[in-house]
């Protein structure tokens, strides 16, 4: 499991189990629009530009080339063969399992464990997309060692690369939320208190379940900026207050001035939930659904149902099944 | 009750006004009406003639002058300008926004200092009127400008992703529920009443929304819209010939904002008062800018050089107060003859640039047009006077955008805490470094001597 593929067995993917009729109808339309890439030796994609006109052709050329790597470009152009004439592009999530700064596993790679907890962060992504600002066009993948959450809504594909920036720094809970609020009528009274695990909505829930993932997924080996080791022991000693809900108790365990503190340092910290350079290029790449992640031998592919998602049961071609060791 | 065009010129109101009595022909003349609004205006001070503003251009130069000298002027009295905030100058006020917006248009470009500052000066003049209107009234007429400025019943996020990517608001500011900003109270019950526990619901609604994230929107908007109108003009006037009191009106604005500069640079203040162009410190640079003056890796090298290193050593050599002052200025207005420019932080960005691995410009020798146009002097080999202004001069990136595009720059140390900008760190330590008496020494180092 999650061994690199020969070339053998990459032809026989693409011969014997990959369909072209299996790519997702979001990629099937407006097929020639998108920018297609192939990496053949495993040293990264740097056959790009290609286009394809028709199913056929997509098929013709993975029968015959077996690529190691096959990606699309989440842009649509009017010119893709020179990435000219951009028309929009897919906003795009990329929750890397192996790069989550929080892993209860501390693998080395990717494993069962940590691909999990991609996927739980996946579905709270989601349930902001979703809940807060209201998309509906959103389509999960598997990746091979995480997940791409990608939403064509037509109002979001023209956004530059600042608002998805925005877009991003919310659904990551990557910005520290405001704690202090004024009256209109009270501008010169003392501001009221309010931490975001009081504000059950908005933009301070998405932060407040963020943090709690975090906090229930510390090991107490992670090195986290501004939270020493004495933080972090309390943290986790406390943890079953924030796991039942009781954030005032655990705050007063912590301190006000550590919380304060731990708050900033978490919302730093969620900025690395998600491939922040992913979400805001434009002009990205991504992994083509159904194609072979040759790296982990595993199916790149669209997840219909992320709650009861499993990859090493859904995504694990055959001749990985036929192996030996499997 | 207020006129609506007071406070949104580019409504269909002040649209009516302009279209009405907005002739270019007499502006210039004295206009008894106005002077008549000007001196009753309440606390307005008339004791000198230059506090009054004869007429329409006159008004227009004092619109952006006010903001100008309330921004960098630490004499600046509000009694000079109180008739600004009189709502009888109404019909003025829109005729003269329209002369100002257009005078800045047609004479400079869509990022120049004097575009920004009618943009912000709009915004100001927005956000002080409606708090001179007594609260009673106000609430009537923030709801009336939100339903001229947005159509719809309730604000969709999506649609107001202009102001967000301008940075004029914050998505997490705003409280979201199915793609809309929420903004009403009644809307606010409806939806999270049944989930807000221990707390009065409408309190809560007072406190994270209220009329504030209405008049935050009322006046990003109207900002926003002033930029899209002033970047009309500007794209229209290459093909029409402009009015020639519309470039004097231009000259004055620019004159103004000169003087109030000067008045800023005279009086010092901030960190130990001198952030005015002056010889680098090598010693305040912050860790990320150390690192890329050490040489960058292939991954962020044309980044860490072209976008980072450039634009914060030209400003941390000729304007580390942009920030603070919040006026764009050009090479040439600190460095006329480019001599400091050529000799002093090319070559230091270029010696950074051959320490990179592998070194910048034998992979890329395009990159030194870049530079170049990132100082804004155009693609171009080297910056020279002919070329300027064909590009921006880029400030420095945030440390917030540093973290995503150059993560493996930032290393921070105990004074990056609470700043926002590499310029800023450099700013501070240097003020520091000055303070504790040695330009050379850390204070850490210091306290190693002793």
């Amino acid at each position: 499991m999650f061994e690199a593929s020969t070339l053998e067995e990459r032809r026989r993917y693409y011969r014997e189990e990959w369909n072209v009729k299996e790519l997702p109808d979001f990629i099937k339309k407006d097929l020639n629009k998108r920018e297609f890439g192939f990496d053949h030796l495993g040293n990264g994609p740097n056959d790009r530009y290609r286009i394809f006109k028709t199913q056929d052709m997509i098929r013709r050329f993975m029968r015959y080339r077996s690529p190691f790597a096959a990606y699309c470009s989440i842009a649509f152009y009017n010119k893709p063969w020179q990435r000219g004439d951009w028309l929009k592009s897919e906003l795009v999530f990329d929750v890397d399992a192996k790069d989550l700064p929080i892993r209860s596993c501390n693998c080395e790679g990717v494993c069962n464990i940590c691909l999990n907890e991609a996927r739980q962060i996946v579905l709270l992504i989601l349930d902001t997309l979703r809940g807060d600002l209201g998309l509906k066009d959103i389509h999960m993948i598997y990746s091979g060692r995480g997940y791409h959450i990608r939403v064509l809504d037509e109002e979001v594909m023209t956004f530059d690369s600042e608002v998805r920036s925005q877009v991003l720094k919310y659904v990551s809970g990557a910005e520290a939320p405001k704690n202090k609020y004024v009256l209109e009528n009270e501008v010169d009274q003392k501001p009221y208190e309010l931490e975001h695990f009081l504000i059950p909505f908005g933009y301070p829930a998405v932060f407040t379940s963020r943090v709690k993932h975090s906090i229930m997924h510390i090991t107490g080996k992670e090195k986290i900026e501004n939270i020493n080791t004495k933080l972090l022991k309390d943290i986790i000693k406390y943890r079953n207050l924030v796991e039942k809900g009781e954030w005032g108790l655990f705050k007063n365990k912590i301190g006000p001035i550590r919380y304060k503190n731990f708050v900033e340092s978490m919302s730093q910290l969620n900025m690395g939930i998600v491939d922040a350079k992913v979400s805001i290029d434009l002009k990205r790449i991504l992994r083509l659904p159904t194609s072979l992640h040759s790296k982990v031998s595993m199916k790149c592919m669209e997840v219909k149902n992320i709650e009861n998602f499993d990859p090493l049961k859904e995504a694990v071609p055959k001749f990985v099944m036929e192996r030996k060791d499997y | 009750m207020v006129s609506l065009s007071f406070l949104n010129p580019l409504s269909s109101e002040g649209e009516e006004i302009v279209r009405e009595k907005g002739s270019l022909d007499h502006i210039s003349d004295i206009n008894a009406e106005l002077l008549m609004v000007v001196r009753e205006s309440e606390s307005q001070k008339i004791s000198n003639d230059s506090y009054i503003p004869q007429s329409y251009a006159d008004l227009a130069v004092k619109r952006v002058e006010w903001y100008a000298r309330k921004k960098n002027d630490k004499k600046y009295n509000h009694n000079d300008y109180a008739f600004l905030l009189n709502p009888e100058i109404t019909e003025f006020d829109v005729i003269s926004f329209y002369i100002a917006a257009q005078s800045v248009g047609i004479k400079f470009k869509p990022n120049s200092r004097e575009t920004r500052l009618m943009i912000e000066a709009q915004g100001k003049l927005v956000e002080e009127r409606l708090e001179k209107i007594p609260s009673y009234q106000r609430k009537e007429i923030v709801d009336n400008l939100l339903n001229q400025l947005v159509f719809e019943d309730n604000i969709p996020w999506t649609s107001i992703a202009e102001l967000l990517g301008s940075k004029k608001i914050r998505l997490a500011d705003l409280i979201l529920d199915q793609g809309e900003v929420i903004l009403e109270k009644d809307d606010f019950m409806d939806r999270f009443d049944e989930k807000i526990i221990g707390r009065p619901s409408e309190k809560m609604y007072d406190l994270l929304i209220g009329e504030r994230i209405k008049i935050m929107i009322i006046t990003r908007m109207i900002m926003q819209n002033t930029e899209n109108y002033i970047k009309r003009v500007h794209d229209m006037a290459s093909k029409i010939e402009p009015h020639p009191s519309l470039l004097q009106i231009a000259d004055q604005i620019t004159e103004k904002i000169n003087e109030s500069i000067s008045y800023y640079s005279s009086s010092g203040g901030g960190f130990g008062g001198d952030i005015k162009a002056s010889e680098l410190v090598h010693e305040a640079f912050p860790p990320c800018i150390q690192k890329t003056i050490e040489g960058v890796g292939s991954g962020n090298r044309n980044d860490a050089i072209v976008l980072l290193l450039t634009s914060f050593i030209s400003y941390a050599r000729l304007y580390p107060s942009v920030f603070r002052n919040d006026i764009s200025m050009k090479i040439s207005d600190i460095d006329a003859d480019l001599q400091i420019t050529i000799n002093e932080i090319l070559p230091l960005i270029y010696d950074a640039a051959d320490r990179c691995t592998p070194p910048l410009f034998e992979d890329d020798p395009q990159e030194k047009l870049n530079i170049t146009a990132k100082l804004g002097f155009g693609v171009h080999t080297i910056p020279e006077l002919k070329n300027e202004g064909e590009s921006k001069w880029y400030t420095p990136m945030s440390c917030e955008k540093i973290k995503i595009h150059l993560s493996s720059l930032c290393k921070p140390d105990a004074t990056c805490k609470n700043i926002g900008n590499p310029l800023s760190y450099y700013n501070r330590k240097r003020w520091e470094l000055r303070k504790s008496g040695g330009k050379s020494k850390t204070n850490e180092d210091t306290k190693n001597d002793e």
